[in-house]
């Protein structure tokens, strides 16, 4: 089955073709924060380089989060309605397995770790299983020291990885048990996610478009957009 | 939510040519519409989050954007099955990109680019200020330019000269509050809830407008509005007169924002000639204001048309019949379209 990755939770945006061969294209963009400009050009780009017709997709899979708002919100708008109007499932998948997976062959503890912005982050630990990695803890929403607290709590190796990881680099306990891993992989990838959304499309493990929503952790904030409203007094 | 079809059931189809899907996520309202050559509704379907907003007394934007995602899926399912339309039959999908919410408008101008990808058919950028002007022509086809505008709402406040489709000239504009946004804030003083458009219009109903004298800011000169002098007014008279009947301040307020109102138009039509008046925007459902419109422009012997209040609010089939004449006189717009919270009516002179 053909289907169409959407990876938007970070401050890079991309997606990816993939199928039983593999991924077949993918493209990302990770300067300039413009998702919603990026996103759609990008996927024509990587239907044509795979020569893949958006009616040829049996899935569109989808990164759902946690992540920064307003860029979940363009993939995750975008991935709902090419479902909808292609009448085909989505499959969801957070972005912290996204950032995990790649690490899968190392033995440590992993911590995935997303910028929250405003001092936060969103993060995750996994563990090594066969072919992938396991979630053992909810995705949380927390401080860079209270993700230092656990650290020390583990009393074990741990691999870092994710934006929020490197940003809070300075932040976290000074520990030879504990690795960030470098930029290369800091920031989940479509490829990955079209890797990880075919093998749950062939168990077929999806949702109706209607069903998805991003993953948020944070509520939102109650303050009126008096100044933002139709661009005010224009 | 509920269990939506995502397309229209095979054999029951009808020609389209030249229908548009136009989507609405600007600021509260989520909607989708079908229109045909910009003129003939198949189907306008609004969710409104006003519930959402309520108890914060005005609309925030966070909360609009999450549920702009949630409600648009079977928002677009229902004003599809509603027209009997199969989308890859579409003439283009329109979305309004701005001004307006960014996060919210990035919702619908996200969407509306992955369906007309899907479908294979054209996308094409609205302006929601230009998709308000056409509420009227939607309405009212035989409407020639021409035209003067009062577009009024909680975001905008101005006075348009409508000389042709996609020629507009900017009279004037507000130089502080917008009219509904002046509603809101006093109505949320006054403690008559939210919204204040609706809550202020129903206990004026009955009430004496002329109890209290509010001032009537920049009447008579120019085409330009102020209403911030006016809701501090407001607000001053009641602090001085704590008895004073909210039914009565409530309406001595909407009367002498709908002098303003009438007034400016009044001016424009004697300064540019027209032969027609139209009103738009969420006030233009202001009881009063479409009363004394209709009677101005008529004593002025020029045409007032005052749309339904359905398609003075925020709806997706302006936004259709906008995107039918942007796409004849413009083509499609290209893919990286993004949203622009400030975009400004694009004007002549
Ligand atoms: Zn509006």
């Amino acid at each position: 089955m053909l289907l169409l990755a959407i990876e938007s939770s970070t401050g890079q945006v991309g997606c990816a073709v993939g199928g039983h061969e593999g991924v077949l294209a993918s493209a990302h963009t990770s300067r300039g924060r413009r998702h919603a400009e990026c996103l759609a050009p990008q996927i024509e780009f990587v239907c044509r380089q795979a020569q893949v017709e958006l009616t040829d997709l049996g899935a569109v899979a989808v990164d759902v989060g946690p992540g920064l708002f307003t860029g979940l919100r363009v993939g995750i708008a975008t991935a709902k309605a090419l479902a909808q109007a292609l009448a085909i499932p989505v499959i969801a998948i957070p972005s912290l397995d996204l950032l995990a997976f790649p690490a899968r062959f190392s033995h440590r503890l992993i911590a995935a770790v997303i910028d929250a912005r405003r001092g936060e982050i969103f993060y995750a630990f996994y563990r090594h299983v066969p072919g992938g990695v396991q979630r053992v803890s909810e995705p949380t929403l927390g401080s860079p020291d209270d993700l230092g607290s656990e650290l020390l709590a583990a009393r074990e190796e741990v691999l870092l990885v994710g934006d929020g990881a490197l940003r809070y680099q300075g932040a976290l306990p000074e520990s030879s048990r504990i690795e960030v891993v470098e930029q290369g992989l800091a920031n989940p990838s479509a490829r990955t996610l079209a890797l990880l959304a075919h093998a749950r499309a062939l168990r077929e493990e999806w949702v109706q478009p209607w069903d998805v929503n991003p993953m948020y952790l944070r509520k939102p904030d109650a303050a009126i957009g008096w100044a933002t409203r139709d661009g005010a007094a224009g | 939510m509920p269990a939506v079809a995502v397309a229209a059931p095979r054999g029951m189809l009808v020609p389209v040519d030249g229908a548009i899907l136009g989507i609405e996520t600007s600021c509260d309202e989520t909607a989708a519409a079908v229109v045909v050559e910009g003129r003939e509704v198949r189907s306008s379907v609004v969710s409104s989050q006003v519930d959402l907003h309520a108890r914060f007394g005005g609309v925030v934007p966070e909360v609009a954007s999450r549920a702009h995602v949630e409600l648009l899926t079977p928002v677009l399912a229902q004003a599809l099955v509603e027209a009997g339309v199969d989308g890859p039959e579409l003439a283009a999908v329109a979305a309004t990109c701005g001004p307006g919410l960014i996060g919210s408008l990035l919702v619908g101008v996200s969407s509306a680019k992955a369906l007309a990808m899907a479908w294979g058919v054209p996308f094409v950028a609205v302006n929601h200020l230009e998709a308000h002007l056409y509420a009227s022509l939607l309405e009212a086809p035989d409407l020639e330019p021409p035209l003067v505008v009062l577009l009024v709402s909680g975001g905008h406040t101005m006075l348009v000269l409508m000389e042709g489709h996609g020629a507009y000239r900017l009279l004037g504009s507000t130089v502080d509050d917008a009219a509904g946004e002046a509603f809101d804030k006093v109505a949320r003083f006054l403690g008559l809830g939210y919204p204040g458009g609706p809550a202020i219009d129903k206990v004026a109903t009955g009430s004496d407008p002329e109890a209290i004298r509010f001032p009537r800011a920049m009447i008579g000169e120019g085409f330009d509005f102020s209403f911030s002098g006016l809701k501090t007014a407001v607000i001053n008279h009641v602090r001085r007169h704590p008895d004073a009947g909210t039914a009565d301040v409530a309406a001595s307020f909407q009367a002498a924002v709908v002098d303003v109102l009438v007034d400016k138009t009044r001016r424009a039509l004697h300064a540019t000639g027209a032969t027609a008046a139209c009103l738009g925007g969420g006030v233009a459902a202001n009881s009063l204001l479409r009363e004394r419109f209709a009677a101005a422009c008529s004593e002025d012997g020029v045409r007032p048309f005052v749309p339904s209040r359905a398609m003075c609010t925020d709806n997706a089939a302006m936004v259709a019949a906008a995107g039918w004449w942007r796409l004849r006189r413009d083509g499609p717009s290209p893919l990286d379209t993004g949203a622009t919270a400030g975009l400004r009516l694009p004007v002549i002179g």
